[in-house]
């Protein structure tokens, strides 16, 4: 997992970096709910310095989800 | 009576028949006051305690609620004490950014919310008032608010209306003020009660539980505590009292 990705995800979920796992879905998270999504997008749009539109932002329900989309946008996490 | 004893006082408290309205029936009665308790739950009156007197009512019906108010003034000739404790806790951000057809907070449920939290205090305690004034009753009037009167994100409706509440209290404590008519509100934090359970689940509950000073859910005896020390304090008019073991939102 890409360590600026997973620190993002800690922090914007209030986990711990280990829990950042590529099969984490919004289902596990409890405190994953419409408002933490936007705490999402506006955080990986500043950490990435990217635009995501609407369908991005629904598609992103996981971890593995949200990894996608930003490979979709140009981003490179590495291996 | 000068002083409101709660031993020789009549009560009316408005969804009583569960939750915190039952765990505040219980507390006054068992202070010997006088109990009538209404709710939409016909069940749940049906099962109330002998030492309590029950209706079916919902609070939201200005008919239905002067049709019972008078019952209970036939009844036991006068109402001292009104807890205005029904309500609907709502939750629905404002923008819902994953379901972007319909995106943003329905108007509809916006409005139901209203009139559950907001309608019905006003509807119970304009039938009330007039009873009080009329038969010249030093009456107090109670509302229960919440800590989500100050913003809570995700609840646009329940937090309007819980403001709105706690600014109807403040107005009312005016108006009524010279007429011995004491209006107050008791603005409970997280309680445990069924329908907090039932509306958050367990993470989320730790969550609140460590933002809390006292790091623990309250009781709903410490909201009818507090319900009870606003009514039977003489002097005590206009406040909004907090019970959420200092937790700020
Ligand atoms: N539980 C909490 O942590 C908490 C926190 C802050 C504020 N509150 C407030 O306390 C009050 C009681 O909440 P609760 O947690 O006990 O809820 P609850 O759902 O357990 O009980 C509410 C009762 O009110 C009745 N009711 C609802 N709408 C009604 C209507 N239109 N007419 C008549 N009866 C009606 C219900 O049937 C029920 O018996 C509510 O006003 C709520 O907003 C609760």
């Amino acid at each position: 997992m890409n360590q600026r990705l997973a620190s993002l995800l800690a922090e914007v979920f209030g986990l711990r970096q280990e829990q950042i796992v590529l099969t984490l879905t919004k289902d596990d998270v409890a405190v994953w709910d419409s408002l933490k999504q936007m705490d999402l997008v506006v955080s990986l749009e500043r950490e990435f310095d990217l635009v995501l539109d609407i369908p991005d932002i629904v598609r992103m329900n996981s971890v593995s989800s949200i990894v996608e989309t930003l490979a979709l946008k140009g981003v490179d996490l590495g291996a | 009576m000068l002083i409101l004893e709660l031993d020789q006082s009549v009560a009316l408290v408005t969804g009583g028949a569960k939750g915190l309205g039952f765990a505040i029936a219980t507390y006054l009665a068992g202070k010997g006051s006088k109990v009538s308790v209404v709710d939409l739950d016909a069940e749940a009156i049906a099962a109330l305690p002998p030492s309590m007197d029950g209706y079916v009512l919902d609070v939201t019906s200005r008919a239905d609620a002067k049709t019972v108010v008078n019952e209970i003034i036939q009844r036991h000739g006068r109402i001292d004490i009104l807890v205005n404790n029904a309500g609907v806790i709502f939750s629905e951000p404002f923008v819902n950014i994953m379901n972007p057809k319909g995106m943003m907070h329905d108007y509809e449920r916006f409005r139901r919310s209203i009139t559950a939290n907001l309608d019905s205090v006003f509807i119970m305690t304009s039938s009330v008032v007039e009873k009080m004034v009329t038969l010249r009753t030093k009456g107090v009037v109670v509302s229960i608010s919440s800590i989500s009167a100050c913003g809570n994100e995700g609840q646009t409706a329940y937090s309007a209306a819980k403001a709105g509440v706690n600014a109807m209290t403040r107005t009312w404590s005016k108006e009524l003020g010279r007429m011995g008519i004491r209006c107050n509100a008791v603005a409970p934090g997280f309680i445990d009660t069924p329908s907090t359970r039932s509306a958050l689940n367990e993470s989320i509950i730790k969550h609140i539980q460590s933002n809390t000073p006292l790091r623990r859910l309250g009781h709903a005896e410490e909201v009818a505590q507090a319900v009870a020390s606003v009514i039977t304090n003489d002097f005590i008019n206009g406040v909004v009292l907090d019970v959420n073991g200092g937790l700020t939102i």
